[in-house]
């Protein structure tokens, strides 16, 4: 609740006279708004505005940031629901988005526009409805793709108001229905203009039918012929138009101008076809002769508007103030206006840029200054209230100055109302009045673009007596500006622009610099100086104006410039005021009257400057005159006129008739004051009014907004104009480059040449030195030859001498071996010679023996003779006996060679038989060999089978033993008792021999078998221990003296146990020990020892030898020996008894105790 | 003479394939044929060589000294050994060491105590480790050799051959098993060092019982064919062989009594390959034994 209230006391704090608060309360608001992001603070702030219509809450609304924007939305929608509430809602959106606030794509998609659309299908309010389509006409090019889903409710608006136009149902106002038909007339212009075909059809369909045939011919034909045929109607489709990406591309003032481009209305449309159109449409204006000069200013301002950018930039170089634009821009100008005669009639920026600055100095009267500055400041001083609001910051209420010093343009115009609101605000009722028609007329124009400037001067001019009142007041009011601007001019020089300001104004101002300094300077003129800044401002309203304004002063000034500084100041605004076409031409033809001949002052200078637009437009204009001298009465047969223009009539009319009352009644009475203006009853007249007045804010602010757009799409126009010429500075250095190196391709190929030349001179020096030493090679050459040739010469030469030299040697050596032949042959005869000569000796030496032996010969002959009669008989006989032994003798010798051989045969023979024997010996050992290997194997396997069957009989000995054991514990017989518990204790004893041989059985046992075999041998240590420790019983020695004491006895009982041992111990071998040995087998056993050395104590004297070893014996068994000598006392009787027994074994014993001992002798 | 030289136009394809074992046959049954069996020679055939299996227990009772070399008296000889064996066997049922009931094996130890003279005084008397390690053998070779004559005899052969012939070498067996292991894988020794179970091996089963229990016998005939020709260093590589087969699990094992374990229970399904790569190893260890013919 405390914020609720907080906040009422805010809101009501939002109004509050003093500025400083109210700043405060809306930057409180807007930290709210950012902070808060509820709907609370926005429903509350829109029921203010309902309520008090309050000015800084619509600030704050129509700023709204992005999340707001929904809760603002929904809230309007609410109140569009109410019938009430409807009218401001509808005015509050128009606010909203004539700001374009950044949301306003959303606005498509809000539940605002279906409640919107269908307010205006079916409020019967004239004003609701004029707003709401204004509205509407001012959203639609932002959301154009909205028109898809609502495309129909749009025509169907279009149709029920268009019908309503005509049928006037109910109680509606004649003058409600010249606005609505204005904004119904908007409304076929936006729906044409965007949506062309699918508009054209609505028409038709919605048309052919005859209940509506009537408001077709009435009210939507004369429409249609205020459009051209849209272009979009021959290339376009119904479902074309309507796609998203046709919109995309453009923005909202584009939709804006591409909807002005197809009108033909003077007053709506932006193309300089309109030029001629215009005039028709003038011509059938109503003859007045305000509307004759309105229709050629309209013109004018319309090329001038379209071609705005070409003089604003013409203007710029030659302005002395900080330019903003680079020096690049002064060329295209020059050349744009060297061009412009060749320039059609339609091109816009040619025309007015020539056209403009000749025709006004030669209109201009010098001596019409005044009146028309008069005029035109007071138009001023009424227009601009309308233009600050939008562009100018808040005013400030306590010094209007400071306000001033910010704008530099503006100010001037802007200031006076305010001033007058401020000063004067105890003003009678009546003055405010009069300022309300003023305001109204002064919203239409900028919409009427200065038409209604012209219409309204004329009104004035052609009222009655009003005149003189008006121009008193318009003095009033021209003063207030004497004064503001004396006081504003001041402080102009330091130019600080604003931030805030609107840029159409921004810049404005910032051209507008060269300007007011002359208006500074020149403030001391009075008012005269005065119109000129005002018919600035008051151009400048219009969103085409501000060029138009410029460029006239510009141009001048410039020229200014270029000529004698000392032309003055005081020319300076005369000069501005004659380039200002709108004013000028006015006041002339106002001063000229209605006259025809008023155009000839300036018809040849359009000649000069267009020869054909001019003529064009002269002729047009003439004819216009001329048809409108006739008849001046033609208001009603104007059924084509545009619905604006009517609407500008209206507020024309209306301005005069309440100028005239106001000048005449300064009471507040309305019942007087309207009494006289028309029949309507007074209770009524002021709603009505009040309601124009709305409806007329309304138009304005919709103008306004469509100057807005004119304003965006002129400055991308102009950043356009500027790229295109920096492009052509561009193109035109890069041509200069293109020059520049063209230039030094010339150098180059100058160079080049020379260079060449130079080449080829050298070229020619080398060949020439080629040449020389060509020729010197050749000679060389030449002289090779020769050379060669004569070597060849001489080689054939020493060839010829060599080969003679080769020949000569072959005959040499052919000599040589001649020679050595003959050599040879020499020596060899030589030898033969020597040989023949030793032959000769012999011979001749051998010759002489035969000599010498011959005659031996012969003395032998001689005695043999002599001798041969007496040996013969006996040599005869010696030689047969001879022969026979010879004989003899041979045949013994092979009677001998005979018997060699045979003996020799035998010899062989028997060897052959000796080594066939010994081989068979060899084979026979082999065989024996193998045999015995045979015989070993299977000795070995019986053996082994032997061994086995040794064992086993051990075991079945251990067995049966044991077994004895077993039955000796029993207890049997004593005596069997004790013969066994001997026997058993012999075989344990063999047993424990067995076990102590344990280790090695083998040789345990033949141990045993040894024992077996020789009881001689001495018993072995362990044996006789074990029988000395029995000998120490006393149980044993009276068994071993029973024993002895029945010797004969035990044979045949001894033998029992013993020889069944024998049998199974000893087996075969048994059998070659006779038994009586067997017998005393206990050689091994105590009693055995002991019958032994009692029987060797017999034989002692018989055999002393053995003494040492029984004496050994005897020591070392001395116990028991002298135990035994202990039994043998008593037994001495029987002592002879054994030693009978078998002197056989004795002897026997004693061969084994030989044996013994010679064994142990040896 | 066609015989002759079918058999050498196979032999050779035979070696190629990689069939071992078709010629030696033949070659076996001709070293058979002589009369006096040239044991050298067979026993070098049975070390270069698997024996056959048809011939396998005649060879071995050849090479251990059961028969003659000669064939006329292997019938006569083969007489003894039986009535040998019968009369102990007689003689242990008299005693009644064993009954009927008794377990073959026990039988044969039996006998050989008694033959060897050890039998105790009871059949109660627990045994010693020599009598275990027989046997573990005697069962293996129950396994090989059908009649129990001539197993008796060739385990009672086989023993004796273990504990006089190789009396001194199989002591020095576990040092050469080292020094191979380490030759062929000196990691796993080193690992098995680490782990100290190289002197925890089960020695005892591989060398004094010559793997018996531990292979399968199909397999284990063949190692022996190799110890009854009088090498006894085919153990070593055998031993060798099973560490480098298990190798990976034996490397996973550290803790010597794990690995004791395991190698005392192997896996008996890849016995034959390890068996066929020790014979491959000691041949290159220790080199193919040549006919000295």
């Amino acid at each position: 609740m405390a914020q609720q209230a907080n906040l009422g006391e805010l809101l009501s704090m939002l109004d509050s006279p003093v500025l400083s608060v109210r700043d405060d309360v809306t930057a409180i608001f807007k930290e709210n708004l950012n902070a808060d992001r509820g709907p609370m603070l926005v429903n509350t702030l829109v029921d203010y505005y309902l309520e008090t219509s309050s000015q800084q809450v619509l600030h704050i609304l129509t700023t709204l940031q992005e999340p707001h924007d929904k809760h603002l939305l929904d809230k309007m929608n609410e109140y569009v629901g109410k019938a009430t509430s409807r009218l401001s809602t509808l005015s509050l959106l128009g606010h909203a988005i004539r700001l374009q606030p950044p949301w306003k794509h959303k606005l498509s998609q809000a539940p605002l526009l279906p409640s919107l659309l269908k307010c205006l299908k079916v409020d019967t309010d004239v004003i609701v409805l004029t707003t709401g389509v204004l509205v509407l006409i001012t959203m639609l090019p932002m959301i154009p793709q909205a028109g898809k889903q609502h495309l129909h409710d749009f025509f169907d608006i279009f149709g029920r108001l268009s019908s309503w136009c005509l049928k006037k149902p109910g109680h509606v106002a004649e003058i409600y229905l010249v606005h609505l038909h204005a904004s119904v007339y908007a409304l076929f212009h936006r729906l044409y203009g965007m949506y062309p075909c699918n508009f054209v059809s609505f028409l038709r369909s919605h048309y052919s039918m005859k209940e509506n045939l009537e408001t077709f011919e009435e009210v939507v034909k004369p429409m249609m012929e205020h459009v051209r045929i849209h272009p979009e109607l021959v290339t376009g489709s119904k479902d074309h138009e309507l796609d998203p990406r046709r919109w995309k591309k453009l923005e909202t003032h584009d939709v804006v101008i591409e909807c002005a481009k197809i009108s033909l209305d003077p007053t709506e449309a932006s193309y300089e076809d309109g030029y001629s159109v215009s005039h028709q449409n003038s011509a059938r204006l109503p003859p007045r002769s305000a509307d004759v000069t309105a229709s050629p200013y309209v013109d004018t301002q319309n090329s001038f508007g379209s071609v705005t950018s070409t003089p604003h930039s013409v203007s710029r170089p030659m302005s002395s103030t900080p330019g903003q634009l680079p020096p690049p821009l002064s060329s295209p100008a020059p050349r744009l206006s060297a061009e412009a005669p060749q320039a059609t009639l339609w091109s816009p920026s040619l025309m007015c840029g020539m056209a403009t600055p000749p025709t006004s100095p030669g209109n201009v009267p010098p001596d019409c200054p005044q009146p028309c500055s008069k005029a035109f400041g007071a138009l001023g001083g009424k227009g601009t209230p309308s233009g600050t609001p939008a562009t100018s910051p808040p005013p400030a209420p306590l010094c209007h100055s400071d306000d001033c010093v910010h704008v530099p343009l503006p100010p001037p115009t802007a200031a006076p109302p305010r001033k007058e609101e401020r000063t004067d605000p105890a003003r009678p009722c009546l003055h405010r009045q009069h300022h309300l028609p003023n305001d109204r007329g002064l919203e239409e124009l900028p919409g009427g673009k200065g038409a209604v400037t012209l219409s309204d001067l004329p009104g004035f001019l052609g009222g009655l007596a009003s005149e003189e009142d008006s121009i008193e007041k318009d003095n009033e009011e021209a003063a207030i500006y004497k004064e503001l601007s004396e006081i504003t001019t001041a402080d102009t020089e330091p130019l600080v622009p604003r931030g805030g300001f609107d840029s159409p104004f921004y810049q404005d101002s910032l051209l507008g610099c060269p300007r007011k300094t002359p208006s500074a300077t020149t403030s001391a003129q009075g008012a005269s100086v005065h119109p000129e800044p005002l018919n600035a401002s008051l151009d400048k309203l219009g969103p085409d104006t501000p060029k138009q304004a410029f460029t006239p002063i510009e141009l001048p000034g410039g020229g200014r410039d270029q000529s004698p500084a000392g032309s003055g100041e005081h020319q300076t605004p005369l000069e501005t005021r004659i380039l200002t076409p709108s004013p000028f031409r006015v006041p002339s033809q106002r001063g000229a009257g209605f006259g025809s001949g008023q155009p000839p002052p300036y018809d040849h200078l359009f000649e000069v400057a267009l020869p054909k637009t001019a003529h064009h437009f002269i002729s047009k204009k003439t004819k216009e005159l001329v048809k409108k001298m006739p008849g001046n009465a033609e208001e009603a047969c104007a059924p084509s006129a545009s619905p604006l223009e009517v609407l500008d009539r209206l507020i024309q009319q209306g301005a005069d008739a309440h100028g005239k009352e106001l000048s005449r009644l300064s009471l507040p009475s309305k019942s007087v004051d309207w009494t006289h203006f028309g029949g309507s009853p007074p209770s009524d007249e002021i709603r009505t009014l009040r309601n124009q007045l709305l409806l007329l804010h309304n138009q304005l602010l919709y103008e306004r907004f469509k100057r807005q757009q004119h304003a965006v799409r002129n400055r991308r126009l102009l950043r356009r104009v500027i790229r295109a010429a920096a492009l052509e500075e561009h193109n035109a250095a890069m041509k200069d480059q293109l020059k520049l190196q063209e230039k030094d391709i010339q150098i180059w190929k100058v160079s080049l040449q020379k260079e060449q030349a130079r080449y080829s001179q050298l070229q020619e020096q080398r060949d020439t030195v080629v040449a020389q030493l060509h020729s010197q090679i050749r000679q060389l050459q030449h002289d090779r030859e020769e050379f060669y040739n004569q070597s060849q010469e001489l080689q054939t030469k020493l060839e010829d001498c060599r080969n003679m030299v080769a020949e000569l040697r072959l005959e040499l050596k052919k000599a040589n071996s001649k020679v050595c032949h003959t050599e040879l042959l020499l020596s060899q005869v030589s030898q033969k010679l020597s040989n023949s000569e030793s032959v000769q000796q012999q011979m001749e030496f051998l010759n002489r023996q035969l000599l010498v032996l011959g005659e031996v010969n012969e003395l032998y002959l001689e005695q043999l003779q002599n001798k041969h009669s007496d040996t013969t008989k006996e040599v005869e006989v010696m030689k047969a006996a001879y022969r026979k032994e010879l004989e003899k003798h041979r045949s013994h010798a092979l009677q001998q060679s005979q018997r060699l051989d045979t003996s020799q045969r035998r010899v062989l023979e028997l060897e052959a038989q000796l080594a066939k024997k010994d081989h068979l010996l060899v084979e026979q050992k082999k065989y024996l060999e193998d045999v015995k290997l045979q015989a070993r194997g299977q000795l070995q396997a019986a053996e082994s089978r032997y061994e086995a069957q040794k064992r086993i009989t051990q075991v079945f000995e251990l067995e049966v033993l044991d077994l004895y054991g077993r039955l000796g514990k029993d207890g049997l017989l004593k005596k069997l008792e004790v013969e066994k518990t001997e026997a058993a204790e012999a075989a344990e004893e063999r047993l424990d021999c067995c076990n102590d041989s344990c280790s090695d059985p083998v040789r345990g046992h033949s141990d045993t078998v040894s024992g077996h075999n020789g009881e001689t041998r001495p018993p072995r240590p362990g044996s006789t221990r074990g029988s000395g420790g029995r000998g120490g019983g006393g149980s044993s020695s009276s068994s071993s003296s029973s024993q002895l004491s029945t010797p004969e006895k035990p044979p045949t009982q001894r033998a029992g146990p013993f020889s069944s041992r024998w049998e199974t111990a000893t087996g075969e071998p048994s059998t070659s020990i006779p038994t009586t040995v067997g017998s005393l087998p206990s050689s091994k056993s105590f009693l055995g020892m002991k019958a032994r050395e009692l029987f060797r104590n017999k034989s002692e004297s018989q055999c002393d030898e053995d003494g040492v070893t029984i004496s050994s014996l005897s020591e070392t068994l001395k116990t028991g020996v002298d135990m035994g000598m202990e039994a043998k006392t008593p037994l001495s009787p029987d002592g002879p008894r054994p030693a009978p027994p078998s002197p056989d074994s004795v002897g026997q014993l004693r061969i084994m105790d030989y044996n013994e001992a010679h064994q142990e002798h040896s | 003479m066609t015989e002759d030289s079918q058999r050498n136009f196979r032999s050779v394809y035979y070696e190629k394939v990689g069939f071992r074992g078709v010629e030696e046959k033949k070659s076996l049954e001709i070293l058979l044929k002589d009369d006096r069996l040239d044991i050298e020679k067979l026993c070098t055939f049975s070390q270069r060589f698997p024996l056959p299996s048809m011939y396998r227990a005649l060879v071995w009772k050849v090479l251990l000294g059961i028969l003659p070399p000669h064939h006329e008296s292997h019938t006569q000889v083969m007489m003894y050994r039986k009535g040998q064996y019968s009369d102990v066997l007689h003689a242990l049922k008299v005693i009644r060491f064993v009954s009927d009931a008794t377990p073959q094996v026990e039988v044969y130890l039996r006998m050989y105590q008694l033959e060897s003279g050890k039998l105790p005084r009871s059949p109660s008397f627990p045994l010693k480790p020599e009598d275990e390690v027989f046997l573990a053998i005697a069962k293996a070779m129950e396994e090989m050799v059908e009649d129990s004559v001539d197993c008796y005899w060739i385990t009672r052969c086989f023993v004796n051959q273990l504990n006089n012939k190789y009396r001194d070498s199989l002591p020095q067996l576990p040092k050469a098993f080292e020094q191979y292991l380490n030759l062929e894988d000196s990691r796993l020794l080193s690992h098995l060092k680490m782990c100290s179970a190289v002197s925890r091996l089960p020695y005892d089963l591989w060398f004094k019982r010559c793997f018996a229990g531990c292979l399968p016998e199909s397999s284990l005939q063949r190692v022996w064919d190799k110890v009854v020709s009088g090498s006894c260093k085919i153990l070593v590589f055998v031993a060798v062989e099973i560490l480098l087969t298990f190798k990976l699990k034996v490397m996973a094992l550290n803790n010597s009594e794990k690995i004791t374990k395991f190698l005392e229970n192997i896996p008996q399904d890849s016995s034959d390959a390890i068996v066929s790569k020790a014979i491959d190893l000691w041949h290159k260890h220790c080199g193919t034994p040549v006919h000295s013919a």
